[in-house]
């Protein structure tokens, strides 16, 4: 059932496959509303709605919103068999996005992932809810790596559940770069030198605008005025050197049209895996480190089958299928136990731990700041 | 004074897949006539206005203008011009533009002034003069009939195609057309062919009409000709009206105009010197005016339509519906025609 | 009196859903929108109540947009037309009646596909795999098409063609055949028919689909995206960066009064200009 509500995102993979099979996360399928279209039309074929609840208590719609190609089919067709809920999947393609719907109000979702440092925004705006751990009964904080655990928890309070986690970094067609950027800022020179027209960075600010900063010697997360206009210097010098603004960058990576590319863990991994030449690096002056979480928003309607959702997805064994999936780590050590060993071994998700260690999470202030998100207008707008 | 054909049909047929349109027709207009190409549809008389226009080209045969083969030469060389159906008048151009256009093609083009005198004169002509800048659809049907005209007319053309020019007009604008019409012919001295199915407005404006049915010419001659000796019923019974009574021969008719029956009260009230008379009973009356028709039935001949004029009413009496009548005609009304 | 009463009434009715329609879908929108204009962005986002003109102070900071948009959606309106017509007129004129819909169907049925696979169809066309290899196999090297205004060009001939044919051919089709055998009656060689007779008779046609595309294409954001992957910026894109991504709804909404203006006096002109000289309205009645 669930096969027939993402029907033009299976052609969509079809048709990826085709040009060597890839999938990218912040792909812009929720922009173009593909992803609403969908579920607005499953919820109009009465035929594909599931007879009857098998489970307790739980009955109708599920509305899980997530980024595209980040979850495993299966695992979602396997929950409405056994809970009898359908689930209308929902891609975006930003946390800003996701924050803009939200905050417009009448979502009617009932789980989505936002990205670590979105979650104190949500709960400051009350947008998400506090989570209910009975109604999580296979989530065990004791397994989680304590690294990624912080921004889920507010006050002492869990309001999100880590998925998965992953790096932003870059992806060099080795076949084509004969000297392989080290740092951010070898990075940002190359795209204005020998790279130039064919280096992609992301259609997103957090690691555009960082990646910048980083360049220029700043932390990730600045917000200090002066860094910032710099940063913004940098881009708009950048801008007519570059192949594209763009988050769904494996299409032109694969087809050669780009070189080089910002990239986020589970692209490299997937890059990696098809094109051996295809080299995801980690900027040795830093860079981020990241973490999505699941999130239970206010007034979902159908909350109870958001939790057993969620419950679901975090279930040792099934999340490891996702981990297979997508590609991206996850932070429960239950479910790296159940992970194939070359996957840990893959530096690519695995970093070195000097590399992580330059690494810095996304910063709250970096999602609300109208500086920011007014550099990476006027960069795009250039 | 009419000896050398203006335009000229020579063996031509035309055929669109398995339909004879047009069969070996051989008609001659000559300069200055005004010929009238008369038929129900589908006799073939648009095809061949059409074939003469340019618009389509003989299967077999050859059209000729002025002594010259005009066969396969395209439309916009022929120095003839049309008067179309429904006018076709340019719904983007005013009523100056749509008669200078003729001229507005030519090469080197006639100068704004020339083209302005040229236009004033054409709609004087058609007595539309100051409606320069008005637009077609502003018009009713008469004006756009003359400003059809007078597009045709302004380029001297050396004959002009009428394809049933007044078909979509009103009766009594129809008579007024068909006077300008033949005042216009006459004061101008082009040759006009034109089509009609309507054998009133052939009669009335022709100098010689040509009849075709199912794509064959059948008689061509002068409106009296036509009316007074038609070669075989198919033309006595389009050509004005006729009763038909069986002939004294197979495929043959005795034709009487109605016109030429005498009515009277009883036979011996009928005036004298008639070749018959029969007994009949009035069917229907219809008061024309001038005349009085009259159907009436007789037990053999059938029913048959007699016209009684009203200065001769006096004599005839008036017969009302169920009445007895007595009926006959001279010798030289009754024609035997021959029906193929 | 009584009569009148009731017909105006029954008017009154009839026309209660476009004006309801009309108000809240058109007008009121586009009060919320200028009262937004003039306000500030809130703290996390969305709209706080103020009154200022910053946001349309602001309005250069997406020049680049607006000039992007101003001189590639008329460009590639016309050169839509420029494809479209020889089509439209090919079906209209040339075909015969007992092909001519299932081709027009042929024309149209691109469009009933996703927009997003015939986007990323022409991404692999127009990517260095796709037509720059072919020109370098024939000796033009180093030709950039993706990402570059030709692509977006390219995409918005290919993806309103089927927007733009259908009221050109339907334009054609009416056109009254005899129109054009009088004009050759009257001395006028097929070309000359053509620029004389069929081009102006057909404008209407023409504006139709030049508005329908023109206007798409004024709010597009997809194509740009796909084929101008960031670096061909539309309004479009401006506007659903700032309200999806910046949430300054504030300014998104200044932009977007700025679009509507822009829309409306371009079309203004057009109309008055383009159309008005011939009284193409008027013709396209009759």
């Amino acid at each position: 059932m669930s096969n027939d509500t993402i029907k033009p995102q299976k052609f969509l993979e079809e048709l990826r496959r085709y040009e060597k099979g890839s999938v990218t996360r912040r792909h812009f399928l929720g922009v173009t509303g593909l992803g609403l279209a969908t579920s607005v039309m499953s919820a109009a074929v009465p035929g594909l709605q599931p007879r009857k609840a098998f489970a307790e208590g739980l009955s109708g719609t599920v509305n899980f919103t997530t980024w595209p190609n980040y979850f495993a089919q299966e695992n979602i067709d396997n929950f409405t068999k056994n809970t009898g809920v359908k689930v209308n999947v929902t891609i975006f393609g930003s946390n800003e996005e996701m924050l803009a719907k939200l905050q417009a109000g009448s979502t009617g979702w009932d789980l989505f992932v936002p990205t670590n440092y979105t979650i104190s925004t949500y709960k400051k705006l009350d947008l998400i809810e506090p989570l209910d751990m009975k109604l999580v009964p296979n989530y065990d904080a004791s397994t989680q790596d304590p690294q990624f655990t912080g921004p889920g928890t507010i006050d002492g309070t869990l309001y999100a559940i880590v998925k998965d986690w992953g790096t932003t970094g870059y992806v060099v067609d080795t076949r084509k770069v004969k000297k392989t950027p080290e740092t951010w800022k070898d990075f940002f020179d190359a795209a204005q030198g020998e790279l130039s027209g064919k280096v992609l960075v992301h259609d997103y600010q957090l690691t555009t605008i960082g990646g910048a900063l980083k360049a220029l010697g700043h932390s990730f997360n600045s917000v200090d005025a002066g860094e910032m206009a710099a940063a913004e210097k940098l881009l708009l010098a950048t801008k007519p050197h570059l192949f594209g603004i763009n988050s769904d960058y494996q299409p032109s990576m694969r087809n050669g049209d780009a070189v080089m590319s910002m990239c986020w863990t589970n692209d490299g991994a997937q890059l990696h895996r098809d094109i051996k030449e295809m080299e995801y690096r980690l900027g040795k002056d830093g860079g981020e480190i990241w973490a999505d979480h699941y999130a239970i928003p206010k007034g979902a309607p159908n909350r109870a089958a958001g939790y057993a959702l969620m419950d679901y997805l975090l279930t040792p064994e099934i999340n490891a299928k996702e981990v297979k999936s997508n590609g991206a780590p996850s932070s429960d050590s239950r479910v790296n136990a159940m992970v194939p060993k070359e996957m840990l071994e893959n530096p690519i998700l695995y970093p070195a731990k000097e590399l992580l260690s330059k690494l810095e999470f996304g910063a709250a202030e970096t999602l609300t700041n109208p500086v920011r998100a007014e550099i990476m207008a006027r960069f795009k707008a250039a | 004074m009419f000896e050398q054909p203006v335009i000229a049909f020579e063996n031509v047929t035309k055929t669109f897949g398995n339909v004879h349109a047009v069969v070996d027709n051989n008609l001659a207009v000559k300069a200055g006539e005004f010929l009238s190409i008369l038929g129900p549809s589908g006799c073939g008389k648009t095809t061949s206005l059409r074939m003469m226009a340019g618009f389509e080209q003989p299967s077999s045969g050859a059209v000729s203008i002025q002594g010259q083969n005009m066969t396969g030469v395209p439309a916009f060389l022929r120095p003839v011009n049309m008067v179309f159906q429904h006018y076709a008048l340019f719904p983007h151009l005013n009523v100056a533009d749509n008669v200078s256009y003729g001229l507005r093609q030519r090469r080197p083009k006639p100068a704004d002034a020339e083209l302005a005198k040229s236009v004033a004169d054409a709609l004087e002509m058609v007595r539309l003069s100051g409606y320069e800048k008005r637009r077609s659809y502003e018009l009713s049907g008469g004006q756009q009939q003359r400003v059809a005209l007078a597009r045709a007319l302004i380029n001297r053309p050396a004959v002009l195609l009428l394809d049933e020019p007044l078909a979509a007009l009103d009766r009594k604008l129809r008579r007024e057309m068909q006077i300008e019409l033949q005042n216009l012919q006459r004061n101008l001295g082009i040759t006009f062919l034109l089509v009609t199915h309507d054998q009133e407005e052939a009669l009335s404006m022709s100098d010689r009409v040509c009849v075709m049915r199912e794509g064959r010419i059948v008689q061509i001659g002068s409106p009296r000709e036509l009316y007074d000796k038609p070669i075989n019923s198919y033309v006595a019974g389009f050509v004005g009206k006729a009763n038909f009574f069986v002939g004294p021969k197979a495929d043959t008719v005795l034709c009487v105009r109605p016109e030429l029956l005498e009515i009277s009260a009883t036979r011996k009230t009928l005036p004298q010197g008639l070749a018959d008379a029969f007994d009949v009973t009035v069917l229907n009356r219809i008061f024309l005016g001038e005349h009085t028709e009259y159907l009436v039935r007789h037990e053999s001949l059938g029913d048959f339509t007699v016209l009684s004029p009203r200065k001769s009413e006096h004599a005839s009496g008036v017969f009302d519906i169920g009445d007895k009548a007595a009926v006959g005609w001279h010798k030289s009304a009754a024609q035997i025609l021959t029906t193929t | 009196m009584n009569d009148a009463k009731h017909s105006r009434t029954l008017t009154a009715l009839l026309l209660a859903p476009a004006g309801v329609f009309f108000v809240f879908l058109l007008v009121l929108p586009l009060l919320v929108m200028l009262v937004y204009s003039f306000g500030v962005r809130a703290p996390e986002g969305g709209y706080q109540a103020a009154f200022t003109f910053d946001n349309y102070l602001n309005l250069p900071a997406r020049g680049k947009a607006f000039t992007n948009t101003l001189l590639l959606a008329p460009l590639a309106t016309a050169l839509t037309v420029l494809f479209a017509y020889p089509m439209a007129y090919f079906l209209a004129v040339k075909v015969s009646p007992r092909w001519r819909n299932a081709m027009l169907v042929l024309v149209v049925a691109p469009f009933w596909t996703s927009q997003l696979l015939r986007y990323y169809a022409w991404m692999m066309i127009l990517g260095s795999k796709g037509i720059p290899s072919w020109l370098e196999w024939i000796g033009i090297a180093d030709v950039r098409l993706l990402n570059t205004p030709y692509a977006v060009l390219i995409g918005a001939v290919y993806g309103f063609l089927p927007l733009m044919v259908p009221p050109i051919f339907v334009s054609l089709e009416k056109l009254d055949k005899r129109l054009l055998e009088a004009s050759a009656d009257l001395g006028s060689k097929p070309w000359q028919s053509f620029l004389q007779i069929t081009l102006p008779l057909s404008l209407p046609g023409v504006a139709t689909g030049s508005m329908l595309v023109f206007i798409l294409l004024m709010g597009d954001y997809i194509l740009p995206q796909f084929l101008g992957g960031g670096k061909v910026y539309f309004i479009g894109n401006a506007l659903v960066d700032l309200f999806l991504q910046s949430r300054n709804w504030p300014f998104g909404a200044a932009v977007s009064i700025a679009l509507v203006i822009i829309m409306f006096v371009t079309m203004y002109f057009y109309m008055r200009f383009v159309l008005g000289k011939t009284d193409q309205r008027r013709v396209a009645m009759v």
